[in-house]
Parts: structure tokens; sequence; C-alpha cells
């Protein structure tokens, strides 16, 4: 069951479009990544599935309210982790948190703020003013303040911006338990590896949806798998031979080196090897090359900026 | 007022005033200011200046006024009748004074909270945003009326001290108690919102301010000229005004959340 779904998302400021017709859906329980680059309207399309704009066109539907219609009743069932952590430093996290829990409803405010505090470490500072926190600290507080109400639907934006790698594995490894126990995430990063690690899908956004799909149906669908033969005499008979194939699809040769796109390698490996010695090549290895993500999103991203 | 959210952002909002000794000292010195001065005007004025009042065409304009209002100050000399004339002005004193709280405690009230980020995070909270704009000026406008009404009682003992105990009782109206009770915290609460209008509309604290004093003084103006002696404030006049300045505040709140755009609240600041 879809629980944020995205109908034609549009917002324009004064004319300038940061989001376009973006359409999509989460599933309950789903960790989904958004990934684009600087400028690419995450915080933009996170802050009109929160409710916190409206957008030009289209329209949301999260925890089954509409955002545009109804925000207040939707900020009751979502929790939010802004871009940036936004506490009043000169009071306790204690009493930030308390302030920020009670606007919300059914629940034991002192009861949740303990459980979280102890969760991110942060129990034995809940006196001290907010001011003195690191910006670790600071994020793990503001995931403890998006967290307390329980929510449907966790919104988080660009969770370990800015963080050291320490303090960033803390809270990946937050997120990931809040996953375990089916949690709901939107999150939107431009860390290939984070996404990678975190979500079951990811939307590649830059202003538009560009790709959407698993890690690995990512992968798949946009860079078939390359193998990758090592001959000890390649001549160009030899080569021709190969290229004639009818499973080979593309071939490239950078020395003794021959990276061939086959049009299912599962298949044809083995008939590929046989092949190439019955026609007098001598094979020193074989192997399979896999893209990874990075190299999927920048093509994605490129391919947009040459089309555009 | 059972608003949950809105005792919410109350007790927080006085819980920061109250840590901040600065403007503590700021909010009650600067009244007692003013009220001193206002004392010290009116004894001056009654020392020294009397005589020429007393010859001023304005000022017997007013004094009839005064009379057809209040018959009881017949009974009293011209001199009696000028102390009371100067003392009633009291009113224009007082209801400045949750005004010129305003325009330097507004001003910081949205744009802060903009600045710091917390903006956001507290508009992803269930609250609707006139709960928001409302108790954001009455977190101001309260406390100011208490200043105000701690003011009314200096002023009114100070009164007695210059030694026009006699007079006291002339003032101490039905219209006094409206005006202290009923028109200042009006017009407290009509400053205080807009001067979260101002501030909600500016990206910083210094622009808020510039805002702020734009909207605020045509008020202090409006204030100015109906209290100015010219008009006597009777019990009617004055609940009358009471009541269009409480209609003018729930119109105001109306507009603060119009003009309370959340694009330009929520555009990155750095
Ligand atoms: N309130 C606003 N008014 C005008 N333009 C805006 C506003 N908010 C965002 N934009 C513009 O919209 C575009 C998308 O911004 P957005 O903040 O959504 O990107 P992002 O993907 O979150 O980027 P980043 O990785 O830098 O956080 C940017 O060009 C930005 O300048
Ligand atoms: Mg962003």
């Amino acid at each position: 069951m879809a629980i944020v779904e995205a109908h034609g998302l549009t917002k324009a400021f004064d004319g300038f479009t940061a989001v376009s017709g973006l359409s999509l859906e989460v599933a309950e329980g789903e960790v989904f990544g958004f990934l684009g680059p600087n400028g690419a309207g995450k915080t933009t399309t996170i802050r009109m599935l929160a409710g916190i704009i409206a957008p030009t066109s289209g329209h949301a539907v999260v925890a089954g309210l509409r955002p545009d219609l109804e925000p207040e009743n939707l900020h009751q069932h979502i929790g939010l982790l802004t871009e940036n952590p936004g506490f009043y430093n000169r009071l306790s996290a204690r009493f930030n948190l308390g302030f920020f829990a009670g606007f919300y409803s059914g629940f034991d405010i002192d009861h949740q703020v303990e459980k979280y505090l102890r969760m991110m470490g942060l129990w034995e500072r809940r006196e001290d003013k907010v001011g003195t926190f690191s910006k670790g600290m600071k994020q793990r507080l503001a995931l403890v303040r998006a967290l307390l109400h329980q929510p449907k639907v966790l919104f988080l934006d660009e969770p370990t911006a800015g963080l050291d790698p320490e303090a960033a594995h803390e809270v990946r490894d937050m997120i990931q338990e809040l996953s375990v126990e089916g949690q709901t995430v939107f999150l939107s990063t431009h860390n290939l590896v984070e996404a990678e690690l975190l979500c079951h899908r990811i939307g590649v956004v830059r202003t538009e949806l560009l790709a959407l799909d698993t890690p690995e149906n990512l992968r798949r669908s946009l860079f078939r798998r390359q193998v990758v033969v090592e001959l000890e005499n390649p001549n160009p008979t030899l080569v021709s031979t190969i290229a004639g194939l009818p499973f080979v699809q593309k071939i490239e040769q950078a020395g003794n080196q021959f990276r061939l796109e086959l049009t299912d390698p599962e298949v044809y490996r083995p008939e590929l090897v046989k092949d190439i010695v019955e026609a007098g090549g001598r094979i020193m290895s074989v192997s399979e090359e896999r893209h990874s993500l990075e190299d999927i999103y920048l093509s994605l991203v490129r391919e947009e900026e040459n089309s555009g | 007022m059972g608003n949950k959210r809105i005792i919410n952002i109350l007790k927080k909002e006085w819980h920061v005033q109250s840590r901040d000794l600065n403007s503590i000292l700021f909010v009650t010195l600067l009244p007692l200011l003013i009220i001193g001065q206002a004392l010290l005007i009116i004894w001056l004025v009654e020392r020294f200046g009397g005589e020429a009042i007393l010859a001023n065409s304005v000022f017997q304009g007013a004094i009839e006024n005064l009379r057809d209002a209040l018959p009881a100050v017949s009974g009293l000399g011209i001199e009696g009748q000028l102390q009371v004339f100067l003392l009633s002005q009291m009113n224009v004193y007082l209801l400045i004074i949750p005004t010129m709280i305003a325009i330097s405690f507004a001003t910081f009230s949205i744009v802060d909270e903009k600045l710091s980020g917390s903006l956001e995070a507290l508009l992803a909270t269930p609250v609707r945003t006139w709960e928001l704009l409302l108790s954001k000026a009455l977190a101001g406008a309260i406390p100011a009326l208490l200043v105000t009404w701690v003011c009314a009682l200096v002023l009114i003992l100070g009164v007695v001290g210059i030694g026009w105990g006699q007079t006291v009782n002339m003032i101490v109206t039905p219209s006094l108690f409206l005006s202290i009770f009923l028109l200042t915290p009006a017009v407290a609460l009509l400053s205080f919102l807009l001067g979260v209008i101002g501030s909600s509309r500016a990206k910083d604290a210094r622009s808020a301010q510039n805002i702020v004093l734009a909207i605020i003084f045509p008020v202090l103006a409006i204030i100015g000229l109906q209290v100015s002696g010219l008009i006597w404030l009777t019990p009617l006049l004055t609940l009358g005004l009471a009541l269009g300045v409480a209609v003018l505040d729930v119109f105001i709140l109306r507009i603060a959340v119009r003009l309370f755009q959340r694009e330009s609240i929520v555009v990155k600041w750095h």
C-alpha cells in the first residue's frame, strides 16, 4: 500500500521551476531514497510532501491526507528532519523537545523523550543548552524531535550532510534500525553510497524524476553488464570472428583486453569462451565488470544536461 | 483560552523572556521612564506654564469639553480644572507604552526563528498559522500590558505624591478603567500583531525593525490624535474605541495569516 503518493507535483518560484511533474509512490515500511545534485529540488519536494509549502500544480497524498489541503492534520502523522536542525540554542535539549512535542496529542512525552534520547546517546546531556551541542549531536536531537510522536512517515532531508564520518555512520545506523522496525522513511541525499546502503528504492531527480528503481535494477537497466576477456594472441581475424558472434552486441578493444556486451551474459558467457577457443584464441582471463551506482548517477545527470 | 498549542508557545516564549535580563530591564525601565517624564511635564506645566495655558483658546475649548463630560469639575477653581485636564492626558502615555514595547520586541518574534531555522521545524508541527501568530503577539502583549498596569498605578501614586490627591478621584473614573482594562489591551494586541506581521515579512532583524516602525507609526499617530485632549474620552467613547480596536485586531490577525507566506519563510538563509 502506498503511503506517499505524488501526482505531477510541480513547484515554480517566480517563474523558475524547481520541481517539475514529479510522480512517485512510496510503500508503507519502505525506505525511499531521493537522490540528486545540489539544487535538484529535493528540499522543495520534501516541503511539498510534508505540507510546508503548496505545489504550483499537481498534488500529493501522504498517510491518506492531502498536504496542501489539510497540512495541520497531516503533521500529526509525519516527522520532518529539516535541512537545518533549528533549535532554540539557549534552551536545554529537554526543554526544546518538550516544546515541539507539546503540539501533538496522544502520547506520553516524557516517556518518548527518554526513550529516544537514550537511543541517540544524548540522555546524559539532556539538561544542557542545545547551543553547546556539536553539529552531529544537534542532528541526532533533530532526529529525536522528528520521531517523538511516532510518525507514520519520516521525512529526512539530507540527514548526514555536514557530519563527520563517525557521526554520519551513527545516523545511518539509526535509520537502519528504524527501517528494521518497519518505519517508512523518505530520505533525500546527494550521497550515493548512503542511498545504496539504506534505501529499498531510489529516485534520481534533477527538477524532474530521471529514474526510479531498486539500486540493483537501476544498475541492470541502465548498463548491460560487460564481460572482459583478456587474450594472449589477439589478431584481426580473431577479433572479427568474435564481433560476428550473434550474441555479441558490442566490442571494444584495449590492448589485449576486450570489453564485450552480450545479450544475456548469464547464458552466453560459456558459449563465448567455447567459440573463442574454437577460433584459435588463447584466453588468459574472463571477468565481469559491474558499474557502481555512481556511474549510473553521473551518466543520468549528464544525459539530462546534454539533452537539456 | 483552552488552546493547548497557543499555551505551549506562550510558555516557551515566557521561559525565554524570563531568562533574558536585558530585555526584562528594558521592558520595565523604559515605561517607568516615560511615566516619570509624564509626571515631570505635568508638574512643570502646572507650575510654570499655567497662566499661558489658561489664556489659550484651545485649552479653553478643551476645558469646556471637560465640563460637559464631567460636571463635577465646575466645582473646582480654574487651576484645579487644569490639573484634571493634564492628568486626563495620562491615557496617552499608558496607551503608548505597549506600542513602544512592541516596536522593540515584536520585531524579533518571527525573524529570529527564521534565522535559526526553528521556524521550519515549528511549521512541520500541527500548529495553525493563526495560532502561531496570535501566540507570538500575546507573548509580548500580555507582559507589556502588565507593565502598563504597573505604570498606571505608579502614575496615580505619583500624582498623589505631587500633592494633587484631591483631583485624583476626578480622574479615576469609569473611563479610566475602561481605557486601562479594555482599550489598552486591544491596542497592545494590535501593536504586537502589526509587529509580528513586520517580523514575518522581513529577512533580517534590521529590516524587520524598519517594517515594524513603518506600520506601527500610523497607529501611534492615530492614538495620539484620538486622545490628545481635544476629545474627552467618555465611558461610551472609550468602550466604542475599545470595541473598534478589538474588531480591528481580529481583522489584522486574518491579514497577518494571509501575509505569512511560507515560501518566503523557508528559503535558505545561509
Ligand atoms: N523559497 C524559494 N524561493 C525561490 N527559489 C527557491 C526557493 N526554494 C528553493 N528555490 C530554488 O529551487 C531550486 C531547488 O532547490 P532545493 O532547495 O529544493 O534543492 P535541493 O535539491 O534541496 O538542493 P541541496 O542539495 O542544495 O539542498 C534551487 O534552484 C533553489 O534556488
Ligand atoms: Mg536541499
